[in-house]
């Protein structure tokens, strides 16, 4: 799961690389949104605190 | 874009991607295994340098920005929640010491360097004169680009190793082989 954002990540600079912008920044809100994600299931659970 | 617009994007892109290297030297070279909340910062720091990345790349464009600066204000939420994690708890999960101050309060240092670098540039309006554009990138950009494939290549593998496909454990003490 925590690979996830890294993944998509990698794809992400793939598609700058190959000079696909638009897609990009797609795939950069893609990133972004399982970034968030994956904060959300580790940052009260390592210690059980409430948000 | 201007000369000191395009500089400045590669001096801070060169910056990112000396971070990014600098952690992955203490993970494998000095054994210190990110947590879940690093991890998401190093998921962050990426994100940042891929804006800085593409007005080197394409030209400077306010949305390059806006991608350095969104990104970079999440890695900040997430690095201040750790602080506050470390300082309310005084837990395990805290980052090494350099110079005297913990990972995570480096990381927020330098992602909020990060938001006032682009606040700043945004008020260099000659860089966005020309647009973005898709002709054949200089030299640099190209390196770049390919250099920044292989450290989020590097990042996917590396939080493989260390989380498998699940949640990551709380304080990971070991990489997660598939042979083991």
């Amino acid at each position: 799961m925590m690979a996830l954002p890294f993944v998509l990540l990698v794809l992400t600079s793939l598609a700058v690389a190959l000079g696909l912008r638009q897609l990009s920044i797609w795939i950069w809100v893609a990133a972004l949104a399982a970034t968030v994600y994956a904060f959300h299931l580790h940052a009260t659970g390592a210690l059980h605190l409430a948000l | 874009m201007s000369l000191l617009a395009r500089g400045l994007n590669v001096v801070a892109l060169a910056a990112v991607i000396g971070v990014l290297i600098v952690l992955l030297w203490f993970q494998f070279a000095r054994g210190e295994l990110p947590c879940a909340l690093c991890l998401v910062q190093r998921a962050a720091f990426i994100a940042a340098g891929l804006g800085f990345l593409l007005n080197v790349r394409f030209g400077s464009s306010e949305s390059h920005y806006g991608i350095v600066i969104v990104s970079a204000m999440g890695g900040a939420a997430v690095a201040g929640r750790q602080v506050l994690l470390h300082i309310a708890t005084s837990s395990r999960l805290s980052g090494p010491v350099v110079f005297g101050v913990h990972f995570e309060t480096w990381a927020l240092i330098a992602f909020c360097t990060i938001v006032l670098f682009c606040g700043a540039m945004l008020f260099v309006e000659s860089q966005f004169v020309e647009g973005v554009r898709d002709v054949r990138p200089h030299a640099l950009a190209q390196y770049a680009s390919w250099l920044f494939v292989v450290i989020a290549l590097g990042y996917a593998v590396s939080a493989l190793l260390v989380c498998g496909v699940g949640v990551c454990a709380e304080n990971p003490t070991g990489y997660q082989l598939p042979w083991k």
